[in-house]
């Protein structure tokens, strides 16, 4: 059972990281991507590539990874600038997409559908199952808790200062002086590089990445995770990542007290289950369980905490 | 015709195939969206809903394929409108990313309980199948052609319902400028209510269009889903004509794809086609809520 | 296992009180008491492969509902912890940590997508868990898996081979391969393409689709351009049925050829019978003359139970003879004790009850499989197997032969 938390843990962690990232862009920026597991698989195989075929140090390989996604975030963000809210959003959830089909076809890079196996882990092998996942929780632990004071302090820092204004008024930004484009880049790469980091994490707590593992569903948990946390809010991030796994973990052990429902009708029991502890915790909570304080400024602020949406 | 023309002479025609069928939930989701602003993702689980209504109809009480459309119609339009009072309303003054996030939770949570319901299993039409027809070495399907037909009228209705009844001028009207319609005393709720029954209505009548080429299963939705996004914003979110130039537009260039790239990119040229529309148009091809 | 433990453990149960009404009425039961050993199943119920894992689950429950009828394994009742995989990779690793470190089971059945195999894989070997898989990808058994993994199913290189040499037996000349985008695809296709002109037959070409489309018509259009007599199906069942219908509006009237899991008895309900006319279906099968097959029809009530419920007939036997060896149930003691069972000079048995009932005497057996003769390699790929063809006729499956 002890390992069956640790193991959760580390999802949480890793989810965590995603929220927080997705928080920069979408919580600060107001920029909708729905494509974050993309970056997720870019991070993914560039620490799996780098480790594998190249022979660099795991750390090399996070690193790669990390730059990738950032590099792809930068992209990303360049191609879309001009496009604002719903188009936003679906040409990036069309860009992971792509990215998953791109990586299910060049065979000779990504191994294809077939995934690449033996990721190297710290240690893996040399100790026992349950300390690789103990020694791995503080790892990802302490990433998660880096990545949560850094975005704490750009939260407060001029910069996010910046981003905010951005999401409330894209154009009283411009007016002000500030160049919106440039902002909106870099907090992308900084969304996409935490987004990456998480997903070499991933690949070298598993062992294994596949095409088949960067699917919507995923990008759909980490929303939802930010969005129950509290949007705009780190705090909020990271518990609604751990809420996220909670309630995908916990359901598995209420269904099989249901009576009288054949296995198909369980596992659809539990899916409904999720969707409506989410819909009602999204319900009675919009502003999420941690709502956004904004940092006091000498102006004073309308509407304090209410993300604002476009 | 020479070889290469009719082969893209086929391409196109398949191309239109299904960029028809494609069309009719794609006017669903941009209706929707041009009335309630925000992008519902629980389209997919309304076409399954559709499909299995149609199924229902058309093979446990033997109806014929056209009121079992009608069927899945309504079916869907009603599961749209109760989904949306009692789920998606209460979301949409947190704005629409919370109100798109919270549609595709819901949408999961009713293709399961179809799957609750009907089981995981593969099933079909009554419908009898029929070879093709051939004409200058091309081949068009009676099956296929008969879905063209039920997917032109019922835009056809939908175009007439907007364009010449009080109600559809309502539904415009809020469409264009909810404040302007709100104080020529529009009930707000009402058009809403309508567009989600008569979204969701066309989303579960595209659901059922799609099973008779193939078979249904709780996935059913799920699988067009994508491309009924892509459809809509290639041509502009919000545009009714648009969602048929964007589904022609996505259907043909899919098809069309296959003469220089393998079958297994078809899902990638969809989403490069919508990145350089929307490079050279951000607002899809007819721009935002152009009726 | 002897009379003596049986009495202990009945023992053990009687001091628990309200126990023994209940034993006393279920005869059958009484012989296994003692806490449940609990198998794991992991198996897709919802997703893609959510179409195959509930007939593999049910399979597998029929095997192990016999065996408890039967009196249970080491006295004590079995029992199957089912988790859905989602047909997802990182859903199905969450899955196999509750199985594995909750509910600590020795074996975990039913892994279908490749991706889902691989990436559960790992966990298994490292917390020393026993796998059984359906997964076609031949990087699957090549894994550093430390024997913890066998698949029924016949790696690419055994199969496409066969099912070349059946296809050039039939007459075919020109044979196209449709293959949907997995593991399997592109050595399927490059197997075929070299075997086929040893026998006087030929590949005339072979693409790979996307899954999850609509429609397939273009598709079909390039693979009817170079007019092959035969067509290859390599899917699984959504998009077979999906193709069969566009193979037959397109005119085809050639013989199709498919794995039989994705021409089902519910594929066959579903889809118009000229469609099907004339489908060639084929699995992995045990010689002609083994019950075993028979066995499983029977248990699950299908006249022609397909490749996936046969195969997860094999892992619910294999998994119970092995416990019985072994005397003890852990993932070790079933990766060192498999192949003793299931292959070797001992009697043949073709199911579960038969063979615990010689085992209880103390007698070597070698389980026979309704997937096929199910001796393992060192990786845990099956060594051979013979492969049973269908053909259908008027929606229903004829049996052919086993070649």
């Amino acid at each position: 059972m002890e390992n069956y938390l640790i193991a959760m843990a580390v999802s949480g962690c890793i989810y965590a990281l995603m929220a927080l990232g997705l928080n920069v862009i979408w919580g600060f920026a107001g920029m909708v991507n729905l494509g974050l597991i993309g970056f997720f698989a870019v991070g993914a195989y560039g620490t799996a590539l780098t480790t594998l075929k190249l022979g660099f140090p795991m750390a090399a390989g996070m690193l790669t990874g990390t730059v990738l996604a950032a590099a792809a975030g930068a992209g990303v963000a360049m191609i879309t600038a001009r496009l604002r809210g719903d188009y936003l959003a679906i040409v990036t959830l069309g860009l992971a997409e792509t990215i998953r089909v791109i990586s299910s076809n060049t065979i000779w890079l990504t191994n294809g559908t077939d995934g690449l196996s033996n990721i190297a882990g710290p240690l893996r092998g040399q100790i026992s199952p349950t300390q690789f996942n103990m020694l791995y929780l503080a790892f990802v632990a302490t990433i998660v808790a880096v990545a949560y004071v850094l975005a704490e302090r750009l939260r407060a820092a001029p910069f996010g200062r910046v981003l905010r204004a951005i999401r409330d008024d894209e154009q009283v930004a411009a007016v002000a002086g500030k160049d919106v484009m440039a902002f909106k880049i870099r907090a992308f790469a900084i969304s996409a590089g935490a987004i990456g980091l998480a997903g070499a994490l991933y690949a070298h707590y598993t062992s294994y990445i596949a095409p088949d593992l960067f699917v919507p569903l995923f990008t759909l948990y980490i929303k939802l995770a930010l969005l129950a946390g509290g949007l705009g809010n780190n705090r909020g991030a990271v518990i609604g990542a751990f809420l996220i796994v909670f309630f995908l973990e916990s359901t598995r052990f209420v269904i099989p007290l249901v009576p009288m429902i054949s296995a198909v009708q369980g596992a659809a029991l539990r899916e409904i289950l999720i969707a409506a502890l989410l819909i009602v915790l999204l319900r009675y909570n919009p502003q999420g369980l941690v709502p956004e304080r904004l940092p006091r400024l000498p102006v004073a602020d309308a509407a304090p905490g209410k993300p604002q949406t476009i | 015709m020479p070889p290469f023309v009719a082969e893209v002479a086929q391409l196109v025609l398949n191309g239109i195939m299904a960029g028809t069928i494609l069309a009719v939930p794609a006017i669903g989701l941009t209706a929707i969206y041009a009335v309630l602003r925000f992008p519902n993702f629980a389209l997919a689980s309304h076409a399954t809903v559709g499909a299995f209504a149609g199924y229902v109809a058309n093979v446990q009480f033997g109806l014929p394929i056209v009121p079992s459309v009608m069927c899945a119609f309504l079916a869907a339009g009603l599961a749209g409108v109760v989904s949306d009072e009692y789920v998606l309303k209460p979301f949409r003054a947190a704005g629409f990313i919370t109100t798109a996030i919270a549609s595709i939770a819901l949408t999961i949570g009713i293709e399961n309980l179809i799957r609750f319901g009907f089981g995981n299993e593969l099933r079909g039409y009554d419908l009898p199948l029929m070879r093709d027809w051939r004409f200058w070495g091309l081949r068009v399907g009676p099956q296929q052609v008969q879905n063209l037909g039920i997917a032109a009228v019922a835009m056809a209705l939908l175009f007439a319902f907007l364009a010449f009844t009080r109600t559809g001028k309502a539904m415009r009207a809020v469409a264009d400028n909810p404040m302007l319609a709100a104080i020529k005393g529009i009930n707000a709720d009402v058009v809403a209510r309508l567009v989600s029954f008569v979204g969701m209505g066309l989303a579960g009548l595209g659901g059922m269009l799609i099973g008779l080429d193939t078979t249904i299963d709780p996935l059913t939705g799920f699988r067009a889903i994508l491309n009924v996004f892509a459809a809509a914003v290639v041509g502009g979110l919000g545009s009714i004509p648009g969602a048929v130039i964007g589904a022609l537009t996505v259907g043909i260039g899919e098809e069309l794809c296959l003469l220089f790239l393998s079958p297994d990119y078809r899902s990638a040229v969809g989403f490069t086609a919508i990145l350089l529309v929307l490079t050279l148009r951000p607002r899809g091809i007819l721009g935002a809520r152009a009726y | 296992m002897t009379k003596k433990t049986l009495i202990a453990s009945r023992r053990t149960v009687l001091k628990g009180a309200g126990a023994l009404a209940f034993t006393g009425a279920m005869p059958a039961i009484v012989q296994a008491q003692g806490a449940p050993l609990q198998f794991g199943i992991l198996t897709p119920l919802t997703g893609a492969g959510g179409f195959d894992g509930p007939r593999m689950l049910k399979a597998m429950k029929a095997v192990l509902d016999e065996v408890n009828a039967a009196g249970g394994l080491l006295g004590r009742k079995v029992e199957v912890v089912v988790e859905d995989d989602q047909t997802n990779p990182e859903a199905a690793v969450r899955a196999a940590r509750k199985l594995i470190d909750v509910a600590k089971v020795p074996v975990i059945m039913g892994t279908w997508a490749s991706a889902v195999t691989a990436a559960v894989a790992p966990l298994c070997w490292e917390s020393k868990t026993f796998l059984t898989t359906v997964s076609g990808a031949d990087s699957i058994t090549l894994l550093p898996h430390q024997g913890y993994l066998i698949r029924t199913q016949p790696n690419n290189y055994l199969q496409a081979g066969k099912h070349a040499e059946f296809i050039a037996s039939t007459g075919a000349k020109k044979v196209f391969v449709m293959s949907i985008q997995a593991p399997f695809a592109q050595p399927t296709q490059d197997r075929i393409k070299s075997v086929l002109p040893t026998k006087g037959s030929e590949m005339i070409g072979a693409l790979i689709y996307e899954k999850d489309k609509t429609t397939y018509r273009s598709e079909v259009d390039l693979a009817l351009k170079g007019k092959p007599d035969l067509v290859y199906l390599n899917g699984y069942a959504p998009d077979v049925t999906v193709i069969l219908r566009d193979l037959y509006r397109a005119g085809f009237t050639g013989p199709r050829y498919a794995q039989s899991y994705a021409v089902t008895g519910k594929v066959l309900e579903a889809l118009p019978p000229e469609a099907t006319e004339g489908v060639i279906t084929v699995q992995p099968s045990a010689d002609v003359d083994s019950p075993a097959f028979a066995l499983a029809s029977k248990r699950l009530g299908i006249p022609e139970p397909d490749s996936y419920e046969t195969q997860a007939t094999d892992w619910a036997s294999l998994v119970s003879l092995t416990v019985a060896k072994a005397k003890e149930a852990n993932g070790t003691a079933l990766k060192d004790n498999v192949r003793k069972i299931c292959q070797g000079a001992g009697t043949k048995v073709y199911s579960a009850v038969e063979g615990l009932k010689l085992l209880a005497e103390g007698k070597e057996i070698n389980y026979e499989g309704a997937s096929g003769p199910c001796d393992f390699t060192d990786i845990g790929d099956i060594i051979d197997c013979k492969f049973r063809y269908n053909k259908i006729t008027g929606g229903k499956p004829v049996f052919l032969k086993i070649a």
